[in-house]
C-alpha cells in the first residue's frame, strides 16, 4: 500500500520543478511590479514607461554634461516649458518627459521651473499667477515675476517598419534649450528608443 | 540520410554566417585620455554573469561644477550577443541613498566579445558615492 503512495510523490516531485520551469513561476493574477525594474510590459504599439525614464535620463545627463547651464548669470537658471510637439501615433501627455527632466534639473540645484509662465500665456500654477497679480494690486507695486533665461522645447516622432510578422518601432525624442534673450538654441539633442517584435511582453 | 546531411549543411552555413557576432576594433595605440579610475569593491553573487560580462574599469569625473559622473567599462566575454540590466545607485556624504526621478534598471546590448562604457550623472551635488548593478537580461 505504501508503494503507490511514494509513487505518487515522487512523480509530484518531478512534475512541479518542470512546471515551475516552464511557467517560469509566474501566475496570472495581477501583482505590483518595480516601476523601475525590467519585469515591466515592454509594447510595440506604444512608449512604455521605462522609456520614457531612459531617455529623460539620457536628456539629463547629456544637459548636465554640456555645461551651458553654468552659463547662465543667474544661479540657479529660470527656465520654462514651451512646446512638446507630439508626431506620433499615440495621445501621449509630453509631461512624462518634461516632469521627470524638471525634477532633476531641480535637485541639481542649476535650474529652477517657472510655473507662472506657460505657452500662449497660459500658467501651469494659475493659482500662483493670480496671487501675484493680487498682491501686486494691492500693494500698488509692479509685479516682480522672474522671466525665463531659458525655455524647454522640443518634439516626439515615430517610425514604423515591418519584414514579415516582426514589427519595429522606433520612438525619437528631440529636446532643445534656447537662450531666451539671444534665441539661440544652446543645447540640442536626440535620443532613440527602437523595440522590435511580434507581440508585447512581459519583461525586458 | 538526405535529411542528414541537409541539416548538417544548415548548421554549417549557421556557423559560418550568423552565429557568431564578435567585434573587432581599432583604437589610438596611445590614448590621449587620463581617466580619473576608481578602486572599486566587488561582490559577486551570480557566477554565470561573471562569466559572461567583465567590468573592466570604473573611472569618475565631475560636471556642471559639482555633479558626479562615474561611467564604467563593460566587456561581453562571449561570443554571442548578450543583453544585461545595470543600475546605480548614488549615496550621500551619509551613506544615504540619492534617489532621483529617472533611476531603475537600464538595458545594454553588448555583441560577442564588445566593449562598450556605460555612464551615469548623479544628479545630486549631494552624491558622493555610487554602486554599480548588474544582471543578465532575460
Amino acid at each position: 500500500m505504501k508503494y503507490p503512495r511514494l509513487s505518487s510523490a515522487l512523480f509530484a516531485a518531478a512534475v512541479l520543478p518542470v512546471s515551475l520551469f516552464f511557467t517560469g513561476c509566474e501566475s496570472t493574477d495581477a501583482k505590483y511590479v518595480d516601476s523601475k525594474g525590467p519585469e515591466t510590459v515592454v509594447s510595440l504599439d506604444q512608449i512604455n514607461i521605462q522609456d520614457w525614464t531612459n531617455a529623460s535620463d539620457q536628456m539629463i545627463s547629456s544637459l548636465l554634461t554640456s555645461g551651458v547651464l553654468e552659463r547662465a548669470p543667474e544661479q540657479p537658471a529660470i527656465m520654462a516649458v514651451s512646446r512638446i510637439v507630439n508626431n506620433t501615433q499615440q495621445q501621449v501627455d509630453t509631461d512624462m518627459l518634461t516632469k521627470k527632466i524638471r525634477v532633476a534639473l531641480n535637485q541639481s540645484g542649476k535650474v529652477v521651473t517657472t510655473t507662472t509662465i506657460g505657452l500662449g500665456g497660459k500658467a501651469e500654477d494659475p493659482l500662483a499667477k493670480d496671487a501675484a497679480d493680487m498682491n501686486a494690486f494691492m500693494s500698488g507695486e509692479k509685479q516682480q515675476t522672474k522671466m525665463p533665461y531659458y525655455t524647454l522645447s522640443g518634439k516626439l516622432l515615430e517610425d514604423r517598419a515591418r519584414a514579415g510578422s516582426t514589427r519595429q518601432v522606433t520612438y525619437t525624442f528631440q529636446l532643445a534649450l534656447t537662450e531666451v534673450r539671444s534665441g539661440l538654441a544652446v543645447w540640442e539633442d536626440e535620443k532613440q528608443i527602437t523595440k522590435q517584435g511580434k507581440k508585447a511582453s512581459v519583461g525586458w | 540520410m538526405k535529411n542528414i546531411a541537409l541539416f548538417a549543411l544548415a548548421a554549417g552555413f549557421a556557423a559560418l554566417t550568423g552565429c557568431t557576432t564578435n567585434v573587432n576594433t581599432v583604437e589610438r595605440a596611445s590614448p590621449q585620455a587620463q581617466p580619473n579610475y576608481v578602486a572599486d569593491k566587488r561582490v559577486v553573487t551570480d557566477a554565470s554573469l561573471s562569466g559572461a560580462l567583465r567590468v573592466n574599469s570604473v573611472n569618475q569625473g565631475v560636471v556642471s561644477g559639482n555633479l558626479l559622473k562615474v561611467q564604467a567599462q563593460l566587456e561581453n566575454l562571449k561570443s554571442s550577443v548578450r543583453a544585461f540590466n545595470y543600475r546605480i545607485e548614488w549615496y550621500d556624504q551619509e551613506g544615504m541613498l540619492v534617489s532621483s526621478p529617472t533611476e531603475g534598471w537600464k538595458l545594454v546590448r553588448l555583441q560577442g566579445r564588445e566593449t562598450t562604457s556605460i555612464s551615469a550623472v548623479a544628479i545630486s551635488p549631494r552624491a558622493v558615492d555610487f554602486v554599480l548593478k548588474l544582471q543578465e537580461a532575460n
